[in-house]
């Protein structure tokens, strides 16, 4: 904290480090302290993925061996989002982290949590569409993209799961078209077979389909010209009700194919069905891969994007960074902090990781991944034909995936799209009256 | 959970058993030091843990600050917000609502579990132990075992009835799944308004009920009139208390539905950990939690009035 800009808040530190005791208090595992008598430097390593912890400590040990007087503490928590702001609330920003490259981050880029590593060799080596997503959710300088807060190590595409054991079985080829896809899902009901497996009970999984169709279906910049309107959004030019009724429309006809107790199923659930085939689809990304075949080593899975309309050229895939890498702006081991960051951006690493978590390299001229679940993915992703997860551009203060719950189990779009018009502007009157300057 | 302050309050009244006797007649001069070190720590500790944070909570609730980073004076802008968001206006329909029903609930079935318990029957010690069990447990994993209940046994056992009508989901239902909260909270909160209740019973000589019965007096008649009012200040207590901890509700929610499905089922608590931890709000929800910590104050504060009002005094 110490060679900072924010001199503002100086004399409240300690106010605020009382403030959240209490939180603080359930955290206090989290932090890592150094050894200095032993001469190791302990560097505290926020790792965000509870499905990738053997593969980190995997990494660490690798590292560690290479590197004697470093020793990486790997913490994990069930709710990073909330485990990372409730550490910065008390200054405890860990030395290394990886997160999820989403709006949060973009929140914590802006705020300058993270060091900038633009002048890294390392940054170089990474493939500027991928990182561009990065950029795009925000950086620490106010005056655009000559930051970089955050590289790239792993990236995942949102389509469509499929099951193609059951698929064979019924005649039914992988759909490129919108209304190709209704009727699969038709044939599979008449058969008996339950199109998608749909896990409610977890308010979020309903997003992943929502991006995708929300995604496609938006006008160009809709989001800049959302936001340039503030709170009036329901006297400007854009709106989710004027723009997004086709898709809230879309994300209700898919959850009607749903099986019958969906409501109150989870993801974990959703997973292991989905791995026992009981259902030919599933709503979910290439993130749930190692999760379903955690479940089931054999489950058969394939993959295919989002047909949203009737043109097939016009798909694309849904993509974000799945694993970001960062380092805490005031680390006391910046030179350690950085070996180790360099260590993980090595290509074995990052492509070690992407064919045991079934994602995509984000380094430039990395090759392709293998892994045949992600077959229907993969030339997209490569051909750049992707798009960024539109919830990142969404403040988290709007309750979206609540919303998009109570869409899907009550089918009222109008609702929706009103309520989801309404919580926008409420918090884009709380963000303009505070937070000038941001 | 019990807060000591609204205990200390209600003086006028035989006190329970459980109390130490005061020493109030003795003058400060006589009092022995010993008893400055049992309270002074005390008073520190709370001020230090408690009340500092409450202050600093206040401070923040004139900022924009959002956990993090820099922060700005807003004046009372969170506070003339707050009163346009209708889902904190919502959140504070349901926690009300939730409130009053639980302790209702919780007060009804915990006096009539505590009658029998208190009553000469078989196996009395056992039945004691047993009802305190629930208390006993953490709320969070009574939280998630009901909801694998909510989820998959009653549904099952309903379906096996064949009344295929009452085999959903209760949480899975925007409309009802504060009715599945309720009968968890209800299941954990009795047991410890049993064992007030049986301290207050216990309190009440068998004389009064032998010369109720000689008197011809029915057992109705016998609780109307002897038990109920004695045991009213148990009584005020136990709705004090149990109101005040219902409007914090908080464990049980995220256990069972997290506020959803939707927004449907989000408390108050459950709006300000979400707005000021997990939405980058903290400034905003602060504003909230003090709206919050005075709603709170004033209804306890009222409730404890209307009812010691109405119990029955030795004085």
């Amino acid at each position: 904290m110490r060679n900072t800009n924010r001199t503002g808040l100086r004399p409240s530190r300690r106010i605020r480090a009382t403030a959240v005791v209490v939180a603080a208090a359930t955290l206090v595992g989290l932090s890592g302290c150094s050894a200095p008598d032993t001469g190791i430097v302990t560097l505290n390593f926020f790792q965000f993925k509870p499905e990738a912890v053997t593969e980190f400590a995997s990494i660490i040990t690798d590292f560690e061996a290479e590197n004697p007087g470093i020793r990486v503490i790997q913490n994990s928590v069930p709710d990073p989002d909330t485990a990372i702001r409730t550490l910065l609330v008390k200054d405890k920003v860990p030395d290394v982290l990886t997160l999820n490259a989403n709006g949060n981050y973009g929140e914590l880029a802006r705020a300058c949590i993270f060091a900038n590593l633009a002048a890294t060799p390392v940054a170089t080596t990474v493939n500027p569409a991928v990182q561009n997503i990065v950029q795009a959710l925000g950086t620490c300088a106010s005056d655009g993209s000559k930051e970089v807060n955050a590289l790239p190590f792993a990236s995942n595409a949102s389509g469509i799961l499929y099951n193609p054991t059951i698929f064979a079985q019924n005649g039914v080829t992988v759909p490129a078209t919108w209304t190709e896809l209704v009727a699969a899902a038709e044939k599979f009901k008449a058969n008996g077979v339950s199109p998608f497996f749909c896990t409610l009970k977890d308010a979020w999984t309903a997003s992943p389909a929502f991006v995708n169709l929300g995604g496609t279906l938006m006008p160009e910049g809709f989001f800049d010209a959302l936001r340039s309107e503030g709170a009036n959004v329901s006297s400007g030019t854009v709106s989710f009700q004027k723009d997004f009724a086709t898709a809230a429309q879309k994300e209700v006809d898919l959850f009607r194919y749903c099986q019958d107790n969906f409501a109150s199923r989870d993801y974990n659930a959703g997973n292991k069905a989905f791995a026992n085939g009981e259902s030919a689809m599933y709503l979910q990304g290439s993130y749930a891969i190692p999760a379903i075949r955690a479940n089931n080593p054999q489950a058969s899975i394939g993959s295919f994007p989002y047909p949203v309309t009737d043109d097939p050229d016009a798909r694309v895939v849904v993509s974000g960074v799945d694993v970001g890498i960062a380092i805490g702006r005031n680390t006391a081991h910046p030179a350690e902090a950085q070996k180790f960051v360099d260590y993980l951006m090595s290509p074995a690493v990052v492509t070690g990781y992407s064919q045991a978590q079934s994602t995509f390299s984000p380094l430039a001229n990395a090759t392709p991944n293998t892994d045949t679940a992600l077959a229907g993915l993969e030339p997209y992703f490569t051909a750049g034909k992707i798009v960024g997860f539109i919830d990142h551009q969404i403040p988290a203060a709007v309750p979206l995936v609540n919303l998009l719950q109570s869409l899907v189990i009550s089918g009222d779009a109008g609702t929706f799209l009103s309520d989801l018009d309404s919580e926008w502007s409420k918090v884009a009157a709380r963000t303009t009256t505070q937070r000038q300057g941001k | 959970m019990t807060s000591p302050t609204s205990v200390r309050t209600s003086k006028h009244r035989p006190e329970p058993a459980v109390s130490a006797p005061a020493s109030a007649r003795s003058s400060f001069a006589r009092t022995p030091r010993t008893f400055y070190w049992m309270v002074v720590p005390a008073v520190v500790i709370f001020f230090g843990l408690h009340t500092v944070p409450v202050l600093s909570g206040m401070f923040f609730s004139l900022t924009n600050y959002a956990g993090y980073g820099t922060w700005d004076f807003v004046g009372l802008s969170n506070y003339v917000n707050l009163f346009q968001d209708d889902r904190v206006l919502n959140s504070y329909g349901f926690t009300f609502g939730f409130a009053i029903v639980s302790t209702v609930l919780v007060n009804v079935i915990a006096l009539a579990i505590a009658l029998g318990l208190n009553s000469k029957i078989k196996f009395q010690a056992a039945f004691r132990g047993v009802f305190f069990i629930p208390y006993v447990l953490a709320i969070l994993i009574i939280g998630y075992v009901f909801n694998y209940l909510f989820a998959n046994s009653f549904p099952a056992i309903f379906t096996a009835l064949g009344m295929p009508g009452l085999a959903t989901n209760l949480l899975a239902s925007p409309d009802w799944a504060w009715v599945g909260i309720v009968i968890t909270t209800v299941w954990q909160a009795a047991a410890f308004n049993v064992i007030l209740y049986l301290a207050g019973l216990q309190t009440i000589s068998a004389d009064l009920y032998e010369a109720a019965s000689i008197d011809g007096a029915s057992g109705w008649r016998r609780f109307r009139s002897i038990t109920f009012p004695l045991i009213g200040a148990y009584f005020t207590i136990n709705m004090v208390l149990s109101f005040k901890s219902f409007l914090q509700v908080f464990d049980q929610i995220v256990a069972l539905t997290a506020g959803g499905p939707g927004t449907s089922t989000e408390s108050i608590a459950l709006v300000i950990f979400r707005g000021g931890f997990q939405g980058g709000e903290y400034g905003y929800q602060m504003a909230n939690a003090v709206i919050y910590l005075f709603v709170i104050i004033i209804v306890s504060f009222v409730q404890l009035r209307f009812l010691q009002r109405r119990e029955a005094s030795f004085s």
